[in-house]
């Protein structure tokens, strides 16, 4: 998987999670309207019920007035009359609570407004046919009861109160209806959030399951990845080990082989002299018999120089010199095969780690160089050095190796003053060996440690391995090795080797 | 050496056979020398076509070997003379390159008398080879087992 799909994966997660919430937050909000919604309906619906129930005691109170009128008119007991003034003062009240009850309502507030009027002369009715009744006045009493019953007052009573209860009841069918409406709307919302949720929900699953199966993908190629990964070094470091033993074989081969053709010509290069020399003796003694000047001895011994004139004299020198140089030529490539048959031989010895007084290894170093230390007016300062479980013949030629070069390229005439540091870090031990000589220009910083590569003046002998046999030997050890230089300052070669080196051998298994 | 003791020089380079030759002779030694370049034409001689050695019945034999040859290495010739009846009583002297403690040890087991580097430097070669032809002009060589 690219990080880009990941990225990509990750931002679909989190925008199907924000969709989620917002859909949450819409059903929340959705509910709580709608509950508003029902509880304002269902306040409309009371209320239609109550102005219904009002209209009704109205009417009732009225007719209880009216009854209880009558029933005074026919038998004059004042108890009744109590009874007809205890309605009509609750008509007025009763109706003043239903015009408050209805006043939202313009309709209505007519209806109120015709009904108020009719009550009005209605109560007028009342009072005055209290009052006939009370005069003894019964014939007027009669006659207006009469005209009463059938009068426009009660009639415009019955039929506005029988408006308003339908328009009441209008009302009520309309807010039922409303009511239902919203019922419908929020159970509507509900399922459908619910169900976006559980979509949501859903892909939600599908999309973790996806991404842990496609994790759980990884995670096994991973390690598989990871076995092969170790296989592979393993095969790597096996051919790298085979190679190195070729290379080593090789080395000794070649080497080896090139000794004996070698020999061959030194040894006839030998013969060659001698030979050299029965020539110009001979050539000498005839020159002498030519020029008949008995001049030496006859008994001149074979070393003796045959004494030559002129021209022989020429060639017997030119042949000298060729002889000369063939010599040194051969003496030269003899010491190489005798480094590298010595190197190669150094990297099939196997290492021993053992428990190494770093300081005392030092000091007998010093010793040993005490003599040359001395011609070159040096100085060898051992500062503390920890001490290291390593092999103890390879530390003692890298340090000798190292302290050797620091006092053989000193500045002539400057007195040496080497530095020995030692110091612990993380595990490993490095030491520095530096001194104040002539310095390694730092484009020749790779190149010393190449076998047979020397850097520098050219005024010292030497063959160019002193330093790859040591980076070799580091290595061998663990290590590593570096160098810091400038002409003319002085050169600190920096060792860094583990403290405690388990010998890993690279050609025990070979 | 008193009695006519054959000389017996297995080695493959023949500037080295020449140099050898010529230094034993200096020596002052001039017993015959047989040279041969290769492994199986020394063996042929030594041992004969039926691999038994008795044509040397009687002989006296001194052997110097080079280990390095084309064909063999001088372990193996090492070894069966040193097994064969006839020839195990006969000087062996291994004159070689190898200078490998390893390799040295193993001639010595082997029943090698002497086993000399051949030093690269010729000064040192010819003297080493003077000295041996020396030494060969004293020491007694037994005649092959009867």
């Amino acid at each position: 998987m690219t990080p880009d799909a990941t990225r990509r994966r990750a931002i679909g997660q989190i925008l199907l999670l924000a969709a989620g919430f917002l859909v949450l937050v819409a059903i929340s909000t959705a509910s709580v309207l709608l509950v508003n919604q029902t509880r304002s309906d269902n306040a409309g619906i009371v209320r239609a019920v109550e102005v219904e129930g009002m209209i009704s005691t109205l009417l009732l109170q009225i007719r209880r007035a009216e009854s209880s009128a009558r029933a005074y008119f026919m038998t004059s007991d004042p108890q009744l009359l109590t009874d007809h003034e205890a309605a009509v003062a609750t008509i007025l009240p009763n109706l003043e609570e239903l015009a408050r009850s209805t006043s939202d309502n313009p309709a209505q507030a007519q209806h109120i407004k015709q009904l108020r009027a009719s009550v009005e002369v209605r109560l007028q009715e009342f009072a005055r046919f209290v009052d006939f009744i009370k005069g003894n006045d019964k014939a007027s009493a009669l006659a207006m009861a009469r005209d009463v019953a059938t009068g426009p007052t009660v009639k415009s009573i019955t039929e506005l109160s029988a408006a308003m209860r339908a328009e009441e009841e209008r009302l009520l069918s309309l807010r039922i209806a409303a009511a239902d409406r919203t019922q419908q709307l929020a159970s509507a919302v509900t399922i459908a959030g619910s169900g976006l949720v559980i979509a949501l929900a859903g892909i939600s699953i599908f999309l973790v399951r996806r991404s842990a199966n496609a994790r759980d993908g990884a995670e096994a190629m991973l390690r598989e990845n990871n076995l092969n990964l170790e296989t592979t070094v393993d095969e790597r470091t096996a051919d790298l080990r085979e190679a190195n033993d070729e290379i080593q074989r090789f080395a000794y081969i070649v080497s080896h082989d090139l000794r004996s053709p070698l020999v061959n010509i030194m040894g006839f290069t030998s013969e060659l002299e001698e030979l050299r020399g029965d020539i110009f003796r001979r050539i000498a003694s005839l020159a002498r018999t030519q020029s008949a000047a008995p001049a030496a001895p006859d008994n001149a011994t074979d070393s003796a120089e045959p004494v030559l004139e002129g021209a022989d004299k020429q060639l017997s020198q030119d042949f000298t010199e060729a002889l000369g140089f063939i010599k040194s030529s051969i003496a030269k490539m003899d010491r190489l095969i005798t480094a590298i048959l010595n190197l190669t031989r150094e990297g099939r010895r196997e290492f021993q780690p053992v428990q190494i007084d770093t300081r005392e290894l030092i000091e007998t170093i010093v010793s040993t160089v005490a003599h040359q230390a001395a011609e070159a007016e040096a100085n060898i300062h051992i500062e503390p050095l920890p001490d290291i479980v390593s092999d103890r013949l390879a530390m003692e030629q890298i340090f000798s190796n190292l302290i050797d070069n620091a006092l053989k390229y000193l500045r002539p005439g400057i007195p040496g003053e080497l530095h020995v540091r030692g110091r612990t870090k993380l595990g490993f031990a490095i030491f520095e060996v530096s001194d104040n000589g002539r310095g390694i220009d730092p484009k020749d910083h790779q190149r010393i440690f190449d076998l047979f590569r020397r850097a520098g003046t050219q005024d010292k002998p030497g063959q160019g391995i002193g330093l790859a046999h040591v980076r070799a030997l580091v290595r061998r050890l663990g290590g590593t090795m570096s160098v810091s230089s400038e002409l003319n300052h002085g050169s600190t070669f920096t060792i860094t080797l583990p403290i405690r080196w388990a010998a890993t051998n690279r050609n025990r298994e070979s | 050496m008193s009695n006519p003791v054959t000389i017996i020089m297995i080695e493959d380079d023949e500037g080295h056979a020449r140099l050898i030759e010529r230094n034993i002779r200096r020596s002052g030694v001039n017993n015959e020398i047989i040279p041969f370049t290769n492994g199986t034409d020394a063996v042929k001689y030594l041992f004969g076509s039926d691999g038994s050695g008795l044509a040397h019945k009687g002989n006296a034999l001194l052997i110097l070997l080079d280990l390095n040859l084309p064909d063999m290495t001088g372990i193996d010739i090492l070894r069966r003379v040193k097994e064969n009846a006839y020839l195990k009583c006969a000087p062996v002297v291994v004159l070689t390159t190898t200078d490998d403690s390893q390799e040295i040890k193993r001639c010595y087991e082997l029943g090698a008398n002497v086993y000399i580097t051949k030093p690269v430097n010729y000064e040192s070669f010819a003297n080493a080879i003077r000295q041996l032809g020396l030494f060969f002009s004293v020491i007694q060589v037994p005649a092959a087992a009867t």
